[in-house]
């Protein structure tokens, strides 16, 4: 019944919660009933008011149930709807800001939980403070009424002082250790200021912390677990897949520093995992693996990039078509018979039969065929796994490229081959297998044992080669030797410029199925074509050389 | 053949060209006024980086004057010249102890500050935090990328500097009776100079500790690297009096 009553008010209230919002598209918000282990309780476990998954608000039944006493249900609902709206609307606005704050907290703090809970009250204070001065809300009220513990009474301290809403706050209740002294700091932030959050959240977390270590160490003594945002906590749950995906993608490329993505991407490890980040599928998702942050990077910078393909006719003959007519003989196939010449009759001499003959042109297909990924991660490389790689980000990108097309990748990754220094994946269309054959460093010297790319390559009628490393091979005539031979389309792509790459270069340079790049910047992957062949189309060159 | 005039009614534009009005289609927008409330927020927000571009323009005013004297080259001469230049500066501002740390971090993340010179810089933070009002300073500077030089430069008597994070070179030099604690590391010639008062570091300090000292008490909670030539006080390793005593002689690395 309760329940049916808090759904009727929302239904009520919701139209005029979207036009004060101006329209964020956010579905109606729902009622959560009361659990029965939350209602034996007690008076004093209020819960968490307001619950966001994805972007489905979800009310908690029984904290407004335990709030009616002080405020108005109607005006309960409508605060928490608020704050939550807000959070959607302002701040943190999407994955990406919430990574980005809780990066930024955690560079002050140094612990995980301590940085989540930074960011978390962080975005509340901010979403808050929103609302409170661009629209008309009940907020203050609520704050009013809360149940609070010692950083929530110092949140509430500074709302009344950033507000100028009295929220039933004494100024004797913040003389304990210093709580007028963070207040004051914390009253100095511009949290308004969208463009000095990252700054902004430096400063609250070092105003902060005293009393979050202190609080930490109190729970850790009681053995016991904080207590519960009652505003709803800031996980993943917010977030849609998509939204967490794209976050990633952002966080990575904004970044560009593998250990700053790792250290967030592995204290979300859990959130990631409940998402279903298992590293697994197409989108990087799957339940069950344990998420390596390093191939997660590659993954979601790569995706920051796309480099074209060229597609390649997969299919040179069309499938037969009736061409002219012939007399019709005994043993031919009677299935060919045009009645319509034969006038219905079949007899020698009078009964016609459709020639057929091949559609040039026509039936033709193109696509992309498969690709060898050889990938150089000798010394002379830089570690994948400890700093941003542009080879293995441009074999991601190829990587990314192919399987989006509907083809297999192999992944031949080399130091020094011959002794052994090579990982050898088959083809398959599976990205997390091909990403960490492409992450992984030998760190020895540079040789090509060609015996390996045999079985890759033969029985392959088309298939795209394409090759980074920084051309410092030991035998690199050899590799020259073997694209002499191989009609296939190559990409070659060097890392930065030395006299190998030249000597690679002006070798190759009359093979017209043989493209090279040079990668010297991040900026230069994008400008890699796939299998590009120089006149590709006048294919005369197939068959002359 | 003559051609008819256009008639008036298909006519976009008026027939004289000095007659057209350039019209803002959003004109009737300009009375709209967006009512939101002025929160106390934006008052403090607004105060304090009004101070924060008094304490910057002073800053600038310094290295203006004193870059000149490559005030960084350390010279007794020229602290005391760049010092007062910046308490001329400094004077002049009403600030609060949380405007000086904000500083310290404007240094180094704002844009509009154009360069950090550890030398001037901690020349103008000991001058802010000698004028403050507060007697108390807690500068919270951990996060601090660069470790500031000469910080507590002539602590006055009364007040008390507590620094969370480590400092650079020539800390507390010339401390006149004021107490100065670092919760971290200092670097080389700490307290040189200082004519009385109490500096507290709390881990590690460099070498030529309390050079040219002439009173006062220094404390380390870690490991003295090297004393100075020093002519009166006190220095204590980890509760040890160090200095007056016969174990440690001066510039000894150890």
């Amino acid at each position: 019944m309760e329940e049916e009553r808090y759904q009727s008010i929302i239904e009520e209230i919701w139209f005029k919660l979207k036009k004060k919002h101006l329209y964020p598209e956010i579905p109606m918000p729902k009622v959560r009933g009361v659990p029965a282990p939350e209602r034996e309780e007690g008076e004093g476990a209020e819960g968490v008011g307001l619950e966001m998954k994805q972007k489905q608000m979800t009310i908690n039944g029984a904290f407004i149930s335990q709030m009616k006493d002080k405020m108005p249900e109607k005006r309960v609902i409508e605060a928490l709807l608020d704050h939550g709206i807000t959070h959607y609307t302002f701040c943190p606005w999407d994955f990406h800001t919430h990574l980005r704050l809780y990066a930024e907290a955690k560079k002050v703090v140094g612990d995980k939980d301590l940085a989540k809970q930074v960011s978390s009250y962080f975005i509340d204070v901010i979403a808050d403070t929103h609302c409170v001065k661009k629209r008309f809300t009940e907020i203050p009220e609520l704050h009013r009424n809360l149940k609070k513990g010692t950083v929530q009474e110092v949140i509430a301290s500074l709302y009344q002082r950033i507000w100028g809403i009295d929220l039933g706050i004494q100024p004797s209740k913040m003389s304990g250790k210093g709580q007028a002294d963070i207040v004051r700091r914390l009253a100095r932030i511009p949290y308004l200021d969208r463009s000095r959050w990252g700054e902004s959240i430096q400063k609250f977390a070092r105003s902060l912390k005293p009393l979050l270590v202190e609080e930490q160490k109190q729970q850790g003594d009681q053995g016991g677990k904080g207590g519960q945002n009652p505003q709803g906590e800031h996980d993943l749950n917010h977030y849609s897949n998509e939204e967490i995906d794209q976050g990633l993608r952002d966080y990575a490329r904004q970044t560009m520093a593998l250990s700053e993505f790792k250290d967030v991407v592995e204290d979300f490890s859990d959130e990631l995992q409940g998402a279903g980040y298992g590293m697994e599928g197409g989108m990087g998702r799957g339940q069950g693996n344990p998420i390596d942050a390093d191939i997660l990077f590659y993954m979601k910078l790569a995706e920051n990039y796309s480099i074209p393909i060229k597609k390649v006719p997969l299919e040179e003959k069309g499938s037969l078509h009736p061409h002219s007519h012939s007399p019709w003989e005994i043993g031919s196939p009677v299935q060919d018979v045009d009645i319509w010449t034969s006038f219905g009759k079949i007899m020698p001499g009078i009964t016609q039969i459709w020639t057929k003959r091949e559609g040039k042109g026509r039936g033709k297909k193109e696509g992309t065929p498969d690709c060898l990924i050889a990938i150089d991660s000798s010394g002379s490389m830089i570690n994948p796994r400890k700093s941003l790689s542009y080879a293995v980000l441009g074999a991601a990108c190829a990587t990314n490229a192919y399987l989006q097309n509907e083809s297999k990748v192999a992944v031949y990754n080399f130091s020094d081959a011959p002794m052994g220094g090579k990982d050898i994946l088959n083809y398959t269309e599976r990205r997390e297998d091909i990403y960490r054959v492409l992450c992984k460093y030998f760190g020895g010297g540079t040789a090509l044992d060609l015996e390996d790319l045999m079985p890759l390559i033969q029985g392959k009628k088309n298939l795209d080669f394409f090759i980074i490393t920084d051309m410092k091979i030991t035998n690199l005539e050899a590799l020259i030797g073997f694209f002499g031979q191989i009609q296939n389309r190559v990409t070659a792509v060097h890392i930065g410029d030395n006299p190998y790459a030249a000597r690679f270069e002006k070798a190759v340079e009359k093979r017209k199925n043989i493209s090279i790049y040079t990668v010297k910047r991040k900026e230069d992957i994008p400008h890699i074509v796939l299998g590009r062949i120089r006149d590709y189309f006048n294919p005369t060159h197939l068959k002359n050389s | 053949m003559k051609s008819s005039p256009p008639s008036k009614k298909n006519s976009i534009l008026p027939s004289l060209k000095e007659n057209w009005i350039t019209k803002n289609p959003f004109e009737e927008f300009k009375t709209f006024a967006l009512s939101t409330p002025v929160l106390p927020l934006d008052q403090i927000v607004q105060s304090t980086e009004a101070i924060m571009d008094r304490i910057r323009w002073g800053y600038e005013k310094l290295l203006e004057e004193e870059a000149k004297e490559l005030v960084w080259m350390v010279q007794y001469n020229t602290i005391i010249k760049a010092y007062e230049v910046a308490e001329k500066y400094v004077k002049e501002i009403d600030y609060t102890a949380e405007d000086i740390e904000d500083f310290c971090f404007a240094l180094e993340n704002t844009q509009r500050i154009p360069y950090l010179i550890p030398g001037p810089a901690g020349i103008y933070i000991s001058a802010l935090c000698n004028y403050v009002k507060e007697e108390e300073i807690v500068l919270k500077l951990s996060e601090l990328k660069t470790e500031i030089n000469l910080i507590g430069f002539r602590l006055p008597k009364g007040k008390r500097l507590m620094i969370e994070g480590d400092t650079g070179d020539f800390t507390g030099i010339g401390l006149e009776g004021g107490e100065l604690v670092v919760e971290g590391n200092t670097k080389n010639w700490t307290g040189a100079g200082m004519r009385g008062g109490k500096i507290l570091i709390k881990k590690n300090i460099g070498l030529h500790t309390g050079e040219w000292m002439m009173g006062g008490e220094i404390y380390v909670g870690g490991r003295v690297r090297g004393l100075g030539n020093i002519v009166e006080g006190k220095v204590y390793e980890r509760d040890k009096l160090v200095y007056p005593g016969k174990v440690r002689y001066p510039n000894l690395y150890y």
